[in-house]
């Protein structure tokens, strides 16, 4: 196929943490805010004059002094994050607003904070408690939790409009790039895809990673170019998969999965359109912040969320997107040392294999792939061995 | 051979085998006391041995066989003790030994696979291991059980392999080997079907870490009775988290009275935390003689006898507050007359992180080999307020600030102020110059303030010793490994020579 208008100008954003976009708004006077977890809503980050960054530690090398700081069993996305902050690699940022989720990520966020990372003036950091289940008591914590430590600070400490208003223009900014990201990922379902795992995912990924008003004619050009793409009468694919798990900052994992035979149809991991891209639909007479944090309690697919419900959402959550996207399998990755997906990655395996019949790869892997040889392989026997299952079925057929 | 501390030396009596080459001679008074306690150690397993229930538990259950090795665990825990420390080991130790056989007795009555109480069966409530019992004080005609609490947690305890085979088992089963072995192990037995499969409903919680977290969920599917999940805030120290702490108590204590169909009696669980209150005061009271030169119930003893009251007991067994009083009267005799706790109190320590659960005798190896006295460990460094008494409303929120303070999440969770910065309060308030920090390979909470913790202690003045270790799977770090750290430090660093220099180096691999 042909390549995307746009794509390489966005695969270069994203060679960068402190990339161009976020040059020219920090230029404009608008607040840097440091995102480090999808339980903290991004329409509240994305207020008129500030913007969330998702941090990421693109191009990483030695994690030397992350793993000093928090030795090498720790989740290596949280190392190399932590080593990318002593790099001096976030000083754009005017905070960070983390959620205490992951126990890992928090003490990323806690070891920037205390070794004084972020020396912008007026730099800080909070850690809010969000919800572990999913109900009625959760919310409203949420909402209180989300009222204290996302948006009392940026109003008193930067005067960002917090009002309703504002948080629709929030909810209104976000819904228009899921909606965009939605249309362009749908084509990721027809038979023979005109746009490839890897490409959406660049474009998903820099919708966490930059403003993202900028975003907004980028997609639109994509979307329309899309329309009229013509895809390969013979695609190199041999294979169709779900992509889930642990999050993936880094399209290359894609790239390799798909240079080994596999279509990453569906992305639901952390940074994936599955949750993360879609739209917030607000309820009728509840109130505004309780209707972002509803739909991110409810709609919410973290193994964090430890209710039986919600455990077992989860498996019939992916069921319907491999069906939705015509999966013929799926990927559970995990970065190496996650606990949360170390977990979920081995029990909903065994259930999307045992009990929902998919063939299940499951994998875990360092934070920066690269051309992870031992990886490709899997893949590759994977997809082979999805092929060999069809041409059986095909055969007793 | 002799009366005094120290008298022999302690290393000889490993043999490279399970059992040791003989008993220790502490003086005629000392060793007499000692065996008298011993033999009522087998006096109570054999008691509990009559009952055909248990008797058949030994089979069906493989982790059952550990517990014989409970004897030599007062063993290990008793080397080196002398004059009223052996007394404070023992008269705390002995208690919880008869506790986790009144529990356990229940647990094979209401087994369908054994005594079959059908009766008793409709009245258990299964607790998760790391969550404290202090809820069901509010229902007096209800049972509180934790099932992984004999098949995992004390198992560890009294033999150092006793999990491998469990830990392999979740291993197969993919989860992942660099995890916390805890709640692996949890899993593990779970996988096997070798956990009791009693209870009405079962209350499960976010407990100590996210591994923990994720293993009650694979398990709340396997075993098939309604299970509330407890929520607890995160980060527990911060005012705004306390009335969701509190709303979900209530909602827990929702769960069971739909289940169980009895309700929540505030009388009954008000008598019962003002026991637990009592304990707490006698805790505050060893504290300060722990300051003082002379500490007597210090580090291991303690944390497993607190564990014990804190979490398991409640304030419901009268028997507890009964010892709390005996305990601190010996506390203060042993005071009173300068008794040491040492042959010779060099460094005044603090345990940090959680120990090694196949090592839980370390703390006295520090003691007897090098002069190390902990005084006290992280665990047990929980919550001391005292619970209202007489205002539900007040009441429910101390009982959830107490469910957020629980054992090992109350540092694990609730980030740096509690995790770091309250450990160099702590050496404060002890006059500690030393800490041991136990590096536990699959704890991700504590491994993540690794170089925070070398620099602050750096800034403190306090000796940092890290004691790396696998919790419950002793394969990768052993005992001999965690002693070498230690030993390593203490000649290179501080140029000191062992009090004991038989314990430097010995060999206990074999050793239950």
């Amino acid at each position: 196929m042909k390549d995307l208008r746009h794509i390489y100008e966005l695969e270069k954003l994203l060679q960068e943490a402190h990339n161009e976009l976020i040059r020219q708004a920090t230029d404009r006077g608008e607040i840097a805010i440091g995102s480090v977890c999808s339980l903290i809503p991004e329409p509240l980050l994305n207020l008129p004059g500030c913007f969330s960054v998702r941090l990421r530690a693109p191009r990483t090398g030695s994690m030397e002094m992350g793993t000093y700081y928090m030795t090498s069993i720790m989740c290596e996305a949280c190392r190399a994050i932590l080593e990318r902050a002593i790099e001096g690699g976030y000083q754009f940022l005017d905070c960070i607003l983390a959620p205490d989720a992951c126990a890992q990520m928090n003490r990323c966020v806690e070891n920037i904070e205390h070794l004084r990372l972020c020396d912008k003036d007026g730099f800080f950091v909070t850690y809010a408690d969000v919800p572990m289940k999913s109900d009625e008591t959760a919310l409203r914590h949420y909402v209180r939790q989300m009222r204290q430590y996302i948006l009392d600070p940026l109003a008193e400490r930067f005067h960002i409009d917090t009002s309703d208003s504002a948080l629709q223009k929030g909810v209104a900014l976000h819904n228009r790039i899921c909606r965009l990201l939605t249309d362009i990922g749908a084509y990721r379902a027809e038979q023979n895809p005109r746009i490839t795992g890897y490409e959406f995912a660049v474009l998903c990924l820099v919708s966490y990673c930059c403003p993202k008003e900028p975003l907004i004619p980028v997609l639109e050009g994509t979307l329309e170019e899309l329309g009229n793409r013509q895809p390969d009468s013979r695609p190199p694919y041999r294979a169709r998969v779900v992509l889930a798990g642990s999050e993936i900052d880094d399209p290359e994992l894609i790239r390799l999965i798909e240079e080994a035979g596999a279509l990453v149809v569906a992305d639901r991991f952390c940074l994936g359109a599955f949750p993360g891209r879609e739209e917030i639909v607000l309820r009728e007479k509840e109130d505004i912040l309780t209707g972002i944090c509803r739909h991110y309690m409810e709609g919410g697919q973290c193994p964090r969320f430890m209710n039986t419900d919600k455990i077992n959402e989860r498996h019939t959550y992916m069921d319907r997107l491999a069906k939705r996207f015509h999966a013929d399998g799926i990927i559970y990755q995990q970065i190496k040392f996650c606990d949360y997906w170390g977990y979920e990655r081995a029990y909903a395996s065994r259930i999307m294999r045992e009990e929902f019949g998919y063939p299940v790869l499951s994998i875990d892997r360092p934070y920066a792939v690269g051309n992870a040889g031992q990886l490709r392989t899997r893949v590759q026997a994977f997809v082979e061995s999805m092929e060999i299952k069809k041409i059986k079925n095909r055969s007793r057929n | 051979m002799g009366k005094a501390m120290g008298s022999e030396p302690l290393g000889k009596f490993y043999s490279g085998k399970k059992a040791k080459r003989r008993r220790e001679w502490r003086g005629f008074r000392d060793t007499w006391y000692d065996y008298v306690h011993w033999l009522g150690i087998w006096k109570t397993l054999i008691g509990f041995m009559l009952h055909l229930n248990n008797l058949r538990a030994f089979f069906r259950y493989r982790w059952m066989v550990n517990y014989l090795a409970v004897p030599d665990f007062f063993d290990r825990h008793t080397e080196g003790l002398r004059g009223t420390q052996l007394r404070i080991t023992r008269t705390a130790l002995e208690l919880v030994v008869t506790d986790m056989c009144k529990s356990m007795g229940v647990m094979f009555r209401a087994d369908p696979a054994l005594g079959n109480d059908k009766a008793l069966n409709e009245r258990l409530v299964v607790f998760d291991e790391n969550m404290m019992s202090e809820i069901m004080n509010g229902f007096p005609n209800l049972k509180w059980v934790s099932v992984e609490v004999p098949a995992v947690y004390t198992c560890a305890m009294m033999a150092q392999d006793s999990l491998f085979y469990y830990l392999d088992k979740a291993q197969e089963y993919g989860i992942p080997s660099d995890v916390c072995p805890m709640p692996a192990a949890e899993f593990g037995v779970s996988l096997e079907d070798d956990y009791p499969r009693i209870g009405k409903c079962a209350i499960q919680c976010n407990t100590t870490c996210d591994g923990s977290l994720m293993g009650n969920g694979l398990m709340a599917a396997r075993m098939g009775i309604p299970t509330f999940q407890l929520a607890v805030p995160i980060r527990h120290d911060e005012d705004s988290v306390q009335q969701y702490a509190a709303e979900e108590i209530r909602n827990a204590i929702s769960f069971i009275e739909e289940q169980t169909g009895e309700t929540f009696d505030w009388d009954a669980f008000f008598t019962s935390m003002k026991d637990f209150n009592q304990e707490t005061a006698h805790l505050l009271e060893w504290y300060e003689v722990s300051r003082s030169p002379y500490p007597q119930f210090t580090d291991n003893s303690l944390s497993l006898y607190r564990y014990a009251v804190y979490m398991a007991a409640g304030g419901r067994e009268k028997e507890f507050l009964r010892r709390d009083q005996k305990l601190t009267g010996l506390v203060m005799k042993g005071y009173e007359r300068q008794e040491p706790c040492a042959v010779a109190l060099r460094h005044r320590a603090i345990t940090w992180g959680v120990q090694a659960a196949y090592y839980t005798a370390f703390a006295g190896w520090l003691t007897n080999c090098w002069g190390i006295v902990p005084l006290v460990d992280m665990l047990t460094l929980c919550s001391t307020r005292e619970v209202n008494t007489e205002d539900p409303e007040k009441a429910l929120y101390d009982l959830a600030y107490l469910y957020e303070k629980m054992i090992m999440r109350s540092r694990s969770n609730g980030g740096y102020e509690v995790g770091v910065a309250d450990l160099w309060r702590y050496c404060e308030y002890f006059h500690a110059d030393m800490v041991i920090m136990y590096a536990h390979m699959g704890c991700k909470s504590m491994s993540g303030y690794h170089g925070l913790f070398e620099e602050e202690a750096r800034k403190h003045g306090i000796h940092l010793v890290w004691a790396t270790h696998g919790l419950m799977d002793a394969r990768g770090v052993g005992r001999k490994d965690m002693r070498t750290e230690v030993n390593r430090y203490m000649r290179t660093v501080l140029r000191e020579e062992p009090l004991d220099p038989s314990l430097e180096d010995f060999d206990d691999g074999q050793a239950w």
